[in-house]
């Protein structure tokens, strides 16, 4: 009895081990699948050749012919410059769509309102494209394009590009507001009127500190969401206007060189940056530690 | 510090509808200066509506709210002179215990000296010296309570507006802060309406209590006369304990007798004015206003109540022996009786007995009401 009892234990640790084996196999498996393109990427980028596929030494070359190509050095300002004006707009349109959504509960049409805001992140980025190309088409906007001149580089910046990127970030930043809102205590905003502040001093004073995080949040998602973006930019800048994407797309169809490499790999370091960034700001919300003023 | 003859507080004829719901329904209050008053009912009764509504919170459907004889119309909280303590507190995280209670100072543009100077009195009153650069998530509830009380007194409003203020703490903390918010309030003066579902704390802390159930007030006193003069089934049942025994009534006017199912006949003190002979009504005692007799010591005569009993539990509490006495026609009643008066008045399970209590105890309700 007890060495049959002594098998079944041994057969439930053999198990045990296997099962946590396959567990373990498959996580790395997944990861590789997710993760070993972008390392190959990043590390091909420090290859002194001309070779996609053969490791011939480290080098920052690919990284200096970068900075020295006029083309990309402007992509890279009008992708900069496109999210930083469309993610200031985006958020302070977003905020308020949020509050009017999760504070304001009853307004004509508040259904459809509600279901519209979310309509940019549901429908595909190439419907989007097309139909916001028609309305610049249609509307008379056209590409007029908007002069500025940032780090010793004159840019032209189609206001229709900086337009179509609000239109979808609003979405996201309004998305990740409420999430704040929803779980904010709203007697605080009572409590704030109890003692005679008016509604507009309570906002700066107690709602704004307190939703400030997912505001933070949703800022540096438009923000990496824009810098990233490629086929509304494609469709809505008319002809010559490149952002970083759209310039790497027209690089490799020229064939695949290790300057791509590099350039990729800058906007993959900027993005995870961005993101890390959002992911703490979000993360203030369980830590109430965190000092607004 | 007013017109003693203004009320603090004035509902005149109150109503509120939330949709079809009436949550508050014709409510009629004057509340003197000064004055503890508690709002008391179960959760649903329009206890915290009411309140909600003197503050500026909800605006009456119909109906007027007078602060100091001022009606207060469609005016929005922040300009009403009154001031609360939320039932969650409500402190703000993000500032600190000195932020948050010079908040409203600060607010009506008090010079910073002064805020300082009243900040730091403020502490002293809730005994929280030292805590100013806290924040809330860094103190107990019992700390956050007093913050929050801190935080609507500095105001000096004129009246204090509570929402369960001690909901939240377990009931020792609870005891203890019963009697530090009475004394508060007898040393600030200020006219106190505090909402709350807990009768023993009503009792314990009011001057008078409201007495509500499903959006009306059924009965406004002090606590003595509301816990031995109820008007009505429910506050007789909601307040305290109390013995139900069904019974009919044989006459009505200026004495009142019924009849219990077992066949006793009972006096009673008071009847609800409705009561016709006939009626099926119930007739309530206090057990603690009840005695034990063997059935040769019982009294004859005099103005008494008397039915016969078999005693079916005996729980000893240490203050009291509580008895449970079944009586003829599946009724039961509960005792209360004081513990060291000798083994003699100690009764055993299975005993027969005879309860006794005075009449003018007793008190007879419709039993639908």
């Amino acid at each position: 009895m007890t060495a049959s009892a002594a098998k079944v234990a041994r057969q439930h640790r053999t198990r045990h081990w296997l099962r946590r084996g396959l567990f373990v196999a498959y996580g790395f498996l997944g990861y590789a699948f997710f993760y070993l393109p972008i390392v190959i990427l990043v590390i091909f980028s420090f290859n002194d050749s001309r070779s996609v596929s053969k490791w011939s030494g480290f080098t920052l070359r690919w990284y200096e012919a970068m900075l020295q190509d006029h083309q990309i050095m402007v992509a890279l300002w009008n992708s900069v410059f496109v999210a930083v004006v469309s993610t200031l707009i985006a958020t302070v349109l977003g905020t308020l769509a949020a509050l009017a959504l999760e504070r304001y509960r009853r307004f004509p049409a508040r259904l459809f309102a509600d279901i519209t805001l979310y309509l940019p992140i549901i429908i595909p980025d190439i419907a989007m494209a097309i139909m916001l190309l028609a309305f610049f088409k249609l509307s008379g906007i056209g590409f007029q394009t908007w002069k500025v001149s940032i780090a010793g580089l004159r840019l032209a910046v189609p206001y229709s590009v900086i337009i179509g990127h609000v239109a979808f970030n609003i979405s996201f930043v309004a998305v990740v507001v409420r999430a704040r809102l929803a779980q904010m205590d709203r007697t605080l905003d009572e409590a704030a009127q109890d003692l005679y502040a008016t509604p507009w001093r309570t906002f700066w004073r107690v709602t704004l500190p307190l939703m400030m995080p997912g505001v933070l949040g949703g800022a540096l998602l438009a923000f990496t969401l824009s810098l990233d973006d490629f086929v509304i930019t494609f469709f809505t800048s008319g002809a010559g206007f490149n952002t970083l994407p759209v310039r790497v797309f027209g690089m490799i169809r020229k064939g695949v060189t290790p300057k791509i490499n590099a350039v990729s790999s800058l906007m993959l370091g900027f993005s995870l940056l961005l993101v890390t960034l959002a992911l703490l700001a979000a993360r203030g919300n369980e830590d109430r530690k965190i000092q607004m003023f | 510090m007013s017109d003693a003859s203004v009320p603090a507080v004035e509902l005149r004829d109150v109503v509120k509808r939330f949709d079809d719901v009436v949550a508050v329904d014709h409510v009629s209050l004057q509340i003197a200066p000064g004055e503890f008053f508690a709002l008391l009912g179960p959760s649903g009764s329009g206890k915290t509506t009411t309140l909600r509504m003197i503050g500026g919170f909800e605006l009456p459907t119909e109906g007027e709210v007078l602060i100091e004889g001022e009606p207060q119309g469609y005016k929005p909280p922040y300009q009403r002179p009154v001031n609360t303590v939320f039932q969650n507190y409500a402190l703000f995280p993000h500032m600190t215990v000195a932020q948050n209670i010079a908040f409203g100072l600060e607010m009506r543009g008090v010079p910073k000296d002064e805020i300082r100077r009243r900040v730091g009195e403020m502490l002293n009153l809730v005994r929280l010296s030292g805590y100013e650069k806290r924040r809330p998530h860094q103190l107990s509830g019992g700390e956050q309570q007093r913050v929050a009380l801190a935080r609507a007194l500095i105001n000096q409003p004129k009246v204090l507006l509570l929402d369960e203020p001690l909901g939240a703490l377990d009931l020792k903390l609870r005891k203890a802060m019963q009697l530090e918010l009475k004394a508060i309030q007898e040393q600030v003066g200020i006219t106190f309406v505090y909402v709350t579902h807990d009768q023993e704390e009503a009792i314990t802390m009011a001057d008078r209590i409201a007495v509500m159930n499903h959006g009306r007030v059924l009965q406004v006193g002090p606590p003595p006369e509301v816990y031995e003069q109820p008007r009505t089934l429910f506050v007789a049942d909601f307040i305290g304990e109390t013995n139900f025994i069904p019974v009919e009534v044989l006459r009505v006017g200026s004495t009142v007798e019924v009849l219990t199912a077992g066949g006793a006949r009972l006096q009673a003190g008071w009847a609800e004015p409705s009561l016709n002979a006939g009626a099926p009504a119930v007739a309530a005692v206090r057990p603690e206003r009840m005695w034990l007799h063997r059935p040769n010591t019982a009294p004859e005569g005099g103005p008494w109540n008397r039915v016969e009993g078999i005693v079916r539990h005996v729980i000893y509490h240490g203050l009291d022996i509580r008895y449970e006495i079944h009586l003829a026609g599946e009724c039961s009643l509960h005792v209360r009786l004081p513990v060291g008066r000798g083994d003699a008045d100690v009764f055993q399970r299975g005993e027969h007995v005879i309860v006794v209590w005075p009449s003018e105890a007793t008190r007879v309700f419709r039993r639908d009401s």
